[in-house]
């Protein structure tokens, strides 16, 4: 299966150049980007770890694009997503999430139902990935 | 390779067109401007220029894929001109297209230099990062490497900066600046730092006269002037500034010209609170320039904090 | 013009012109603390306009047909909303083949009004008003809500920007699907529909605006399957999904019930209907806000009162309503769609929707500057006759924070409607990315659509299918404004 999180995941993945456009997007418009890594995709997991500070006062892509690529490094079996915070009022959040990395195998989730009174169910999502402890997910 | 160009025929090609186009005759003319003498800088940023517009055309025409190394060190003594010809550097590398952005980022020892382990890598990726695209420029350079103490954490950033001068050529031009002299005993301690620059500049100290024409212009463009007796005060505390320790070229120009304009303003309430002409308002009389130490004590002012 | 009365003559039992009880006032200028209407009036023949705008400010506040002598015991003077402006409507009246029209601007004073209730406000400002005698038409165009009134007003339950945190969903518009045919399927069909255009790739689908508990499909069964469907997507995506689960019901006890449902069973997000009443719709915002639950509200029933140019109330004011009780989604118009739209008119209203301060823009329709007094953000939602094929028209003229419905344009797909939802999913990511990118996309979109369809069988077929279908009708609803470059002195 193919996790469909973040805001381009339905097209070809991104090239680097194509990430460098995204990038030169998100600083333009006085945003701060950042980049975060997880091996758990459930849904709900809202905080992925951050790799460091969401970069502030960048003019260039370069500089965001050096940090995917340190992070794939370090991580080149985890999910990688780039973030745009916008601190405008009336916003103070995200303004775009894209992935730029992803693990080779994607086995994806198992719903797990539990049934209750008056045929009500109660759905619980588990990723067979995090079945593992972290760290030794996707071999 | 090279089928486009054929001697004198169509595909010829019109270099001083690309000049033209490339805007950078203004750059130049507006460092001529800006910056009194010079002579060697501007001579060889204008090789430079030439250097790269020649490139970026062989470039095109596949007769290169290398790309230039455009990192650069400006060697010579303070307010000898460095930052400015480092703005207009960065001016013309934009507009030859060699960096995405017209911008520049100053920064010494203590933007890149941790204080404790860990410290270091992410404060000089950081300060990187927000260069990308233009240019860094790390003033008094040396200072990142302290041969004495071997566990000195400017060694860590000297490592980072190696990587990114070489991996992201594309993305960053670096230019490392200061004292001649210990430019050289740092070049000579880190060969690999030398080895990845491309472009070395000498900056000559200022010679008096050249001294006197800054501080007109400086004046000038606050709409000052000096008086008669100013001037010939002005130029006498030139040579005497020069001889003594920390002259800093220009810099001690304006800092002089700064001092001066502040005891200009009490002179002008303690003589003429109530009447005074616009012309009185843009003058600076001798007794400006003598009530500096220089002449009281034979010692230079304290410079403004 | 009114002349100035004394006590004695003014309070004199019997019948006086409206503008003379001053319910009319050119020098009044409105305090930062009333609430102010423009109306659009078409007066019947031989009516004084003054008079008619003078009595409309009168019947919406303190005055009746005659007078009273119990005014003198209040301070009347305050109560009286005055009327101070009347203009007449550019391009109306004899030369222009109509009516004549004007705009009356009428001013309230913020005690007229009890805190935090749409139906106390609405029940003065088109209370009985719409009926009266001298008026041939009568519209109320717009509204400027005070900044100390609006905060009386809870707001959007969840909000554009606490939506997307809790959807994950960031940079571009949302996309859904009215589910088809909207009644006559069972549960367990209706359910299927719902996992299909999910998987595919639709953050939500809906149950329609009558789809509530009939016999074909009763809304428990509805909603057991729905989530099932759901939550089946969910594990097939690693995305949050939902269906907004119609909660309408004959009494609030019953909305209740489904609504705790709902909220049981884990959806996100909840549905109503417009035609539930002002009263209804903020009780059900108050239950969002303490469930956590988004609340879509589908304007079922409002073209009976917004289209008309000349009577009723312009949607935009609906809408403005609509923030205020307190709802997340609102139906807000396509432009390129099957139903009513003109381009200002729309960009007007989600406007109103979406912006934390209105600018007044006569072009859009909208009269008065306006201060949100940060009520969250509502998100407009874009549904009827749109397909994948204008993804550049809607991203154009309604950017990013919206909701795309495509019911027809998911489940109508010649491949199935996973296949549907998928090209509709590839066609908006790749609008946005070519946006962002700086390309015009607008120009270019059928172009990017051709690419995206490389890699993408379904969109390649949704092009073709529908690559002609357009609505292109005039619209009723266009706002009346003389531009300012024609103004001549």
């Amino acid at each position: 299966m193919r996790v469909t999180q973040g805001t381009f995941s339905f097209l070809p993945d991104l090239t680097d150049e194509q990430i460098s456009k995204q990038v030169k997007y998100i600083l333009d418009n006085g945003w701060a980007a950042a980049v975060e890594f997880t091996d758990d995709p459930h849904p709900r997991n809202t905080y992925w770890e951050m790799w460091g500070h969401p970069m502030f006062d960048l003019r260039d892509p370069a500089g965001v694009l050096l940090e995917v690529n340190a992070c794939r490094k370090a991580y080149p079996q985890h999910y990688i997503r780039v973030n745009a915070f916008d601190a405008t009022n009336g916003i103070e959040s995200l303004k775009l999430s894209f992935i730029v990395n992803r693990p080779d195998e994607e086995p994806g989730f198992n719903l797990h139902r539990t049934e209750g009174p008056g045929r009500s169910i109660i759905y619980t999502t588990h990723s067979y990935a995090a079945q593992k402890p972290a760290g030794s997910r996707y071999g | 390779m090279a089928e486009a160009v054929t001697e004198g025929g169509d595909d010829a090609i019109n270099l001083a067109r690309e000049y033209e186009e490339s805007g950078i005759g203004g750059v130049l003319d507006q460092l001529d401007r800006e910056l009194v003498g010079l002579r060697s800088v501007k001579s060889r940023i204008r090789d430079i220029a030439a250097l790269l517009l020649v490139d970026r055309v062989r470039q095109r025409l596949q007769l290169t894929s290398e790309k230039p190394s455009l990192h650069m060190s400006f060697t010579g003594n303070p307010g000898t001109g460095k930052t400015t010809v480092a703005l207009r550097m960065a001016e013309i590398l934009h507009r030859l297209g060699y960096i995405r952005e017209n911008h520049l980022v100053t920064v010494t020892r203590d933007d890149l230099v941790g204080q404790y382990i860990g410290h270091t890598a992410p404060k000089t990726r950081e300060v990187v990062k927000k260069a990308m695209g233009g240019v860094l420029f790390i003033d008094e350079a040396y200072y990142l490497y302290k041969p004495e103490n071997e566990r000195d954490y400017g060694q860590e950033a000297i490592e980072i900066l190696l990587q990114i001068m070489e991996n992201n050529r594309d993305d960053l031009v670096v230019v490392l600046a200061g004292y001649a002299d210990r430019m050289d005993t740092f070049f000579k301690s880190n060969p690999g730092m030398h080895s990845r620059i491309g472009h070395h500049l000498e900056f000559p100290d200022y010679d008096a006269d050249e001294l006197m024409s800054i501080a007109r212009l400086m004046l000038e463009q606050q709409n000052y002037h000096l008086s008669e007796s100013g001037e010939q005060a002005f130029s006498e505390y030139i040579d005497r500034r020069m001889r003594l320790p920390h002259f800093a070229n220009a810099r001690s120009i304006r800092n002089a010209l700064d001092r001066a304009r502040l005891r200009q303003a009490n002179r002008l309430f303690s003589e003429k609170p109530t009447r005074i002409s616009k012309d009185d308002l843009m003058t600076i009389e001798a007794a400006e320039i003598h009530a500096s130490r220089i002449f009281t004590e034979g010692k230079p002012d304290q410079d403004p904090v | 013009m009114g002349k100035q009365l004394d006590a004695a003559e003014r309070y004199r039992a019997g019948v006086l012109e409206y503008k003379q009880m001053g319910y009319w006032e050119p020098d009044y200028r409105p305090k930062d603390t009333d609430v102010i209407c423009v109306f659009r009036i078409t007066p019947q023949d031989g009516v004084d306009p003054i008079e008619a705008a003078a009595a409309i400010a009168g019947e919406s506040s303190t005055a009746t047909w005659t007078v009273v002598w119990t005014d003198r015991l209040t301070a009347c003077e305050k109560y009286r909303a005055k009327c101070y402006q009347v203009d007449p409507v550019p391009n109306t009246g004899p030369d222009a083949g109509t009516d004549p029209q004007y705009f009356a601007y009428v001013a309230y004073d913020l005690d007229l009004f009890e805190e935090g209730s749409i139906a106390n406000m609405t029940a003065s400002i088109i209370g009985n008003i719409f009926g009266f005698k001298p008026l041939k038409a009568l519209r109320l165009e717009d509204m400027r809500i005070p900044v100390g009134y609006m905060k009386t007003f809870q707001g959007p339950a969840t909000g554009i920007v606490v939506e997307r945190e809790r959807l994950d969903k960031y940079g571009r518009p949302v996309l859904g699907a009215t589910v088809k045919p909207k009644l006559g399927l069972s549960g367990r069909n209706y359910g299927r529909v719902v996992y299909e255009a999910l998987k595919g790739g639709l953050d939500f689908t809906k149950d329609d605006e009558n789809i509530n508990s009939q016999p074909f499909m009763h809304w428990r069964d509805r909603y057991l399957y729905c989530m099932e469907a759901v939550n089946r997507a969910q594990a097939m995506t690693g995305e949050v999904k939902g269906t907004y689960l119609n909660v309408t019901a004959a009494t609030m006890e019953d909305m209740y019930e489904r609504a705790e449902f709902a909220r049981d069973l884990g959806s996100v997000i909840i549905m109503i209907d417009l035609v539930i009443g002002y009263t209804a719709i903020q009780s059900m915002a108050k239950w969002a806000r303490r469930n956590d639950m988004i609340l879509h509200l589908h304007r079922a029933g409002h073209s009976t009162y917004t289209r008309q140019k000349t009577h009723g109330v312009a949607f935009r004011v609906i809408a403005k309503w609509m923030r205020m009780a307190g709802v997340d989604h609102i139906h807000a118009g396509t432009v390129v769609g099957k139903l009513e739209g003109d381009p200002n008119t729309v960009a007007g209203i989600y406007d109103v929707c979406r912006d934390t301060f209105n600018e007044k823009n006569l072009p859009h329709g909208i009269f008065f500057d306006q201060d949100w007094a940060s009520l969250k953000r509502m998100m407009p939602v874009a549904s009827g006759g749109i397909h994948a094929g204008q993804m550049h028209q809607l991203v154009h003229y309604l950017g990013e924070d919206v909701v795309l419905q495509f019911g027809g344009g998911t489940i109508g797909h010649p491949m199935g409607i996973e296949a549907g939802a998928n090209a509709n999913r590839v066609a908006l990511e790749a609008m946005i990315l070519a946006r962002n990118e700086g390309r015009d996309y607008l120009a270019e979109g059928p172009r990017i659509l051709q690419d995206a369809a490389k890699h993408c069988k379904p969109l390649e077929a949704a092009l073709d299918t529908w690559k002609d279908v357009t609505f292109d009708y005039a619209s009723t609803d266009t706002p009346d404004f003389v531009p300012l470059e024609t103004v001549t002195v």
